[in-house]
């Protein structure tokens, strides 16, 4: 900071012109790493880095924190704001709880990008789309080049604008996914590369590929959008997330030896209660609580902080109880946060950070947090079999025993899967324990009824778009709703068809955007509202795989054979008839033995008559 | 040219054409038979070959061993004190330890009723969900808590439990492993399928709360031997004849042989010398069973949803132990984990005569369809004779048979509105029997079929006098014949299309019925009775108590079992034996009998 601060005096008599002397300068860029015991051992580690640029720079092209490849990228694309995800596994909500930051920071399985393009027309927007796309495609290392207009929609309600953006401007959202898509450790590499640490210091020293991609659940987020301070100039935000769950037991393993061949017998943790229990005998007892300490989990401990980042912000965060003992390396301050829940630990720029969580008492019933209940479940998977027809069924849970939970459910399907709209049905799951019969099955047709309120559709087109539903409905308190829909499998054509097309084609996981209770009467505080309103929680489902029919591909060759050799066959036929000439027998020159004998017999009669004469 | 056309229309006229036909099917049947018989043979058959590159079986190093052989040791201490106990204990004591091993579980209860039982209980499923994956793909591992011997699984739900335990430790799994627990080897794994599928009757059989993605692939453990085994027995007919994918059972036997060093039998051939008699041995064993079309294990339910799967049963005595097992399915799950597509290149139609010989489709499909074209040539024939003049209507002109050649053959006019009908009624009639037979109780199915026999005995005389007594016109030689064509017509029809389904029924079916063929009106009454008796021993009914006192059970349970493969596992092996078979050989009966009355009508009017 002592270092930064002639230096930003000198920015204030360089740039006196521009209005305001920013006062958040010293935070314009901060790093944080947020560490949650979970049940069934596993490790919540969410890695945060925050930069702001202020508008003036960005347009001069004067980046400091901001990355500069990324940067002109979005000046380049006319984008106001851009959201990028990369995601693999699956949160385990049953378990794990909520989601980290209420699922805003997550995409589905694949890649996920959205962007608010400054564009006045259609076409407009779909050229910078493009030019974005590519772009990003090539600075990620991901295919991000194959969101084309079959794979593109323009969202109506389930998305809204974090930044804060002029009214009079024409922006126009575009939302693209790849279910597909593998996220790999070629994706991690850029994305460590816009770090103005660049993964050398601070936490980021952390994020290893081989530690990153083998979590059960890992997500990674850009987020760029303009924030505008009442007072102040706007700024630009960059955030970048890493959100992992880890099992702390297979990450324990080292990395030389990486198979988990079984304990030696007298390791294995057993229930010694049993009476068969003996030496070669032992009924195991699993997920028993374990110690572990940052370098066992990551392979490293924190290597210090990175030197640019805001000294004022703690590196690193835990959230157990407090009343559980962290043992931490020297020169490591700890300081309990008052929330009694969550401790952050504030480190100098050189020191290297070790945790250690010991094993808890076994008696100890808190030694983590309870995982706070999401406000809602969601399952999807697909209904019926063969190659004609299916459907798709969610199952969404409102696990909450009094307050009902409205969301806009999104579909972005494949124009092949060709949706039937009017089979779309909500149906609550109905409870066994009803007296009345009859009157229980009017009353649930009446609620059925009410589930959907809207439903925004835009078909798809053949090989130019893809099918966008959304759905504006309300799961009611403590119930289960199944909403369903039919669909048709077309043919590709031969040529449309994938690599390992008898895999199946992946379909992207469904968006689920739950709208704070507030705004659900909708109308009056819309404006204002509606940012708040589309925070509240998000998740996403698992994508699907749909099997399509798909040819047998050495087919078309064993019919290029068959005619080939056919035409062949006639052709050699044909051809004969064409060319020769058909002549009577009696209309042709006499040919053969008898010719010669002929000849033969005429040259002997002539030189027998010389001889006469 | 013109010359061979017209000796070829001078052949079409000559009377020993129609002489042909009965020859030429006999010669089909021959050929065809003798084909099977070919089959075996090294030249005719191939050795087996792994398509799928991806499933790579055999190539990685298996470490289910060690101190996992103690926890298994414990499970099986927990199953060993749940035997003889009730279906919702045993999934009450089950689900806990399939909870800790860190695996998401769940329950599902279903009720089938067939031949007057109820079969009911409950499956406890778990899903092992992939650490990285997305629910897109899924393996299944089986085991029935009861094998179909009804012989505890003692040692499979152990090694199940144990290796879904040493699976969770992996991190390399692309795809969800679901452990299915069934409390029977039949009904459980089909509702079970059923439901997965959505295919299920929401009366009968409960939805699944818990799914995953598209089934890739599923292993039955079949493990209730309690000594050492010696080799691994792999179980692969589906329901309906329905077979797995080639390359699932040849990985197995890579695995199971190459790399493990265990035997591997198929078709209950427990020794097996790869000569000439136990290949076939095996393959008509494997023929037999895929035309019966029952199910034959926990797998035989996957595959109707194009789910690959087999059942593994060790055997005979040798020094192998479960961990030997455990490491075949773990090998076995690892090259299923490998793949990336579904499993597609290798066959689906195939006869296996050792486990490393076999016979696809386009090599063995002749012998059936030979046998099934036997009764379209001779209904074309029959055909072809009715619509000439009757013969015996003149037979003095015998004689002048060969100045008629000459001329333009005179045709008789078709009366086709009787043959089709009395055709028509006995398909119609078929309903009757496989209706009383799927739908009867076990107890009452004893005396039905014995009245059913009676009643199928009387029926083609009692038809044929209906006919003969019929006011509107007498029956004509033609008119059996057209019936018979008809018959025979439906017959190669219904036979040549079931062939490329389920070639072994098609074969089985057409090799009982092709005495019908060669049955025809007899006028000296020893050749008649002959026929008749003939005719009786070939009748459904006397086959089917034949096969169930051949192979020692009663005839009731033969039915019990068809019934209850009809409801739940949809096996259309009785719809092929009602309504294909039986129509078939009453139409036949009713032709055989009824020349007598034809002829005795003829007798009173000469005389």
């Amino acid at each position: 900071m002592r270092q930064l601060l002639p230096f930003l005096s000198f920015l204030w008599v360089t740039f006196l012109s521009s209005c305001v002397f920013p006062t958040t300068a010293s935070s314009d860029y901060h790093e944080q790493l947020n560490l949650r015991p979970l049940p069934l051992s596993a490790l919540l580690a969410s890695f945060n880095f925050r930069s702001n640029t202020t508008f003036s720079k960005f347009e001069k092209g004067n980046f400091r924190f901001f990355p500069r490849s990324l940067g002109q990228i979005l000046q380049h694309a006319g984008t106001r704001e851009l959201h990028l995800r990369f995601s693999l596994g699956r949160w385990d909500a049953e378990a794990w709880g909520a989601r980290p930051w209420n699922g805003a920071r997550e995409g589905g399985t694949g890649v996920e990008l959205w962007a608010w393009l400054e564009a006045e027309t259609d076409e407009e927007a779909d050229q910078k789309w493009l030019t974005l796309t590519n772009a990003l495609s090539g600075l990620f290392c991901a295919s991000l080049n194959f969101i084309d207009g079959t794979r593109t929609t323009r969202p109506v309600v389930s998305f809204q604008p974090e930044g804060d953006h002029a009214a009079d401007t024409d922006m126009q959202l575009l939302y693209g996914v790849l279910p597909h898509e593998v996220v790999c450790t070629e994706n991690l590499t850029p994305f460590l590369k816009l770090l103005p640490c660049k993964g050398k210091a601070g936490i980021a020293t952390l994020l290893d590929g081989h530690k990153l991609f083998d979590a059960s659940w890992q997500s990674m987020a850009i987020d760029i959008r303009p924030i505008c301070p009442s007072g102040e100039e706007c700024v630009l935000q960059i955030e970048q997330t890493i959100d992992m769950v880890l099992d702390i037991e297979r990450s324990k393993r080292p990395r030389d030896n990486p198979i988990p061949r079984p304990l030696p017998g007298d390791q294995l943790p057993c229930n010694t209660s049993k009476h068969y229990h003996s030496h070669d005998t032992c009924f195991p007892l699993d997920h028993s609580k374990e110690e572990w300490t940052l370098s066992q989990i990551f392979g490293k401990p924190v290597k210090g902080t990175c030197p640019l980042a805001d000294s004022t912000v703690p590196p690193v965060c835990l959230q157990v109880p407090n009343s559980r003992s962290v043992f931490v390396s020297k020169d490591v301050a700890e300081k309990k946060n008052p929330d009694g829940v969550s401790r952050c630990f504030y480190i100098s720029p050189e020191t290297e950070l070790e945790l250690m969580l010991p094993r808890p008492d076994d008696g100890a019933s808190t030694d983590i947090l309870t995982p706070e209940t999401p406000l809602l479940y969601a399952e999807r998977s697909f209904t019926g079999h063969g190659q004609e027809r299916g459907g798709v069924q969610t199952i969404l849970r409102n696990p909450s025993p009094d307050a009902e939970v409205e969301f806009i459910y999104m579909e972005t399907l494949p124009w092949f899967m060709r949706i039937y709209l009017h089979t779309m049905e909500a149906r609550v799951a109905v409870q066994a324990s009803s007296s009345n019969n009859k009157d229980r099955n009017s009353r649930s047709d009446d609620i059925n009824k009410s589930l959907i309120q809207q439903v925004y559709y835009r078909p798809a087109l053949d090989r130019a778009r893809g099918t966008q539903l959304e759905v504006r409905m309300r799961v009611p308190p403590a119930s289960t709703v199944f909403l369903t829909y039919d669909f048709e499998k077309s043919i590709l054509r031969y040529t449309e068809y994938p690599p390992d097309a008898n895999r199946g084609f992946d379909v992207a996981a469904a968006v689920i955007t739950i709208l704070s209770p507030g705004e659900g009467e909708g109308g009056a505080e819309a404006g204002a509202g509606a940012r708040a309103a589309a925070a509240a929680y998000n998740l996403r489902t698992t994508s699907l795989l749909c099997s399509l029919p798909t040819p047998d591909f050495s087919m078309p060759y064993n019919v290029i054979i068959f005619t080939s050799t056919a035409i062949a066959l006639a052709f050699g036929g044909i051809f004969n008839i064409l060319v020769r000439r058909f002549v009577a027998a009696d209309e042709g020159p006499e040919a053969g033995l008898a010719v010669l004998v002929g000849k033969l017999k005429a040259r002997l009669r002539g030189a027998a008559k010389g001889v006469k004469r | 040219m013109p010359r061979l056309l017209a000796s070829a229309l001078q052949l079409r006229r000559d009377p020993r054409i129609l002489k042909l036909p009965p020859y030429l099917s006999l010669l089909c049947i021959i050929v065809g038979v003798a084909w099977l018989f070919l089959l075996p043979l090294d030249q005719y058959s191939r050795r087996t070959y792994i398509s799928e590159n991806a499933l790579l079986p055999g190539q990685v190093h298996t470490y289910f061993s060690g101190s996992d052989q103690n926890v298994f040791r414990a499970y099986k201490h927990e199953v060993n004190e749940l035997v003889n106990k009730s279906n919702a204990e045993i999934n009450d004591k089950l689900e806990p330890i399939v909870k800790d091993i860190g695996l998401k579980t769940a329950r599902q209860n279903f009720t089938y009723r067939a031949a007057g039982h109820t079969y009911s209980g409950e499956n406890l499923y778990a899903i092992l969900q992939a650490p990285r994956g997305d629910a897109t793909e899924a393996i299944v591992l089986v085991a029935a808590w009861e094998n179909v011997k009804h012989e505890v699984n003692k040692n499979g739900i152990p090694l199940a439990l144990t290796l879904l335990r040493y699976f969770k430790r992996w991190s390399l799994w692309s795809k969800d492993i679901i452990l299915l627990i069934t409390p029977d080897s039949i009904a459980g794994p089909q509702a079970w399928v059923d439901a997965y599928h959505d295919a299920h009757n929401p009366s009968h059989v409960a939805s699944l709360p818990l799914k995953s993605g598209l089934l890739q692939g599923a292993i039955a453990i079949d493990y209730a031997q309690e000594r050492r085994f010696e080799s691994v027995h792999i179980v692969y007919d589906g329901v309906n004849g329905q077979l797995p994918n080639l390359d699932l059972i040849n990985s197995i036997v890579n695995i199971a042989g190459g790399q493990m060093g265990i035997g591997v039998a198929l078709q209950e051939m427990w020794r097996h010398n790869n000569g000439y008699s136990d290949r076939l041995r095996t393959m008509l064993r494997g023929m037999l069973k895929q035309g019966l079309g029952l199910a034959s294990g926990a797998h035989s339910s996957f595959i109707p949803y194009h789910v690959d799967a087999v059942t593994l049963r060790p055997f005979g005595e040798g020094w192998q132990d479960e961990m030997a097992m455990g490491r075949v399915i773990e090998g076995s799950f690892r090259s299923l984990n490998n793949l990336l597509e579904h499993l597609h290149q290798s066959f689906f139609f195939y006869l296996l005569m050792q486990r490393e010989r076999f016979v696809s489709i386009g090599t063995y499909l002749p012998s059936a369809m030979l046998v099934a074209a036997n009764f379209t040539i001779m209904a074309i024939a029959l055909w072809v004779k009715s619509g000439q003049p009757a013969e015996d209507a003149s037979p003095n002109t015998k004689s002048e048979t060969p100045s008629s050649t000459a001329a333009p053959p005179t045709t008789a006019e078709r009366d086709l509105f009787l043959p089709l009908g009395v055709v028509a009624l006995i398909q119609s009639l078929s309903i009757i029997p496989l209706y009383l037979f799927n739908h009867a109780p076990e107890g009452f199915l004893t005396p039905l079929f014995f009245t059913f026999a009676i009643l199928n005995t009387l029926l083609p005389p009692a038809l044929s006098q209906l006919l003969t007594t019929l006011p509107r016109s007498p029956t004509s030689e033609h008119q059996y014949n057209l019936i018979k064509s008809f018959s025979l017509l439906l017959l190669g029809m219904f036979l040549s299309t079931l062939a490329t389904l389920n070639f072994s029924l098609a074969l089985i079916t057409g090799l009982l019925a092709s005495p019908l063929t060669f049955l025809q009106p007899y006028k000296t009454p020893g050749a008649r009775i002959a026929a008749t008796v003939l005719l009786k021993t070939i009748s459904p009914t006397a086959v089917l108590l034949a096969a169930a006192t051949y192979w020692g059970t009663d005839v009731a349970s033969v039915l019990k079992e068809g019934a209850v493969a009809w409801h739940i596992c949809g096996t259309y092996s009785p719809v092929v034996v009602w309504c294909v078979w039986w129509p078939a050989w009453v139409a036949t009966g009713v032709v055989v009998l009824g020349g007598r009355g034809n002829n005795r009508r003829a007798k009173a009017k000469t005389t």
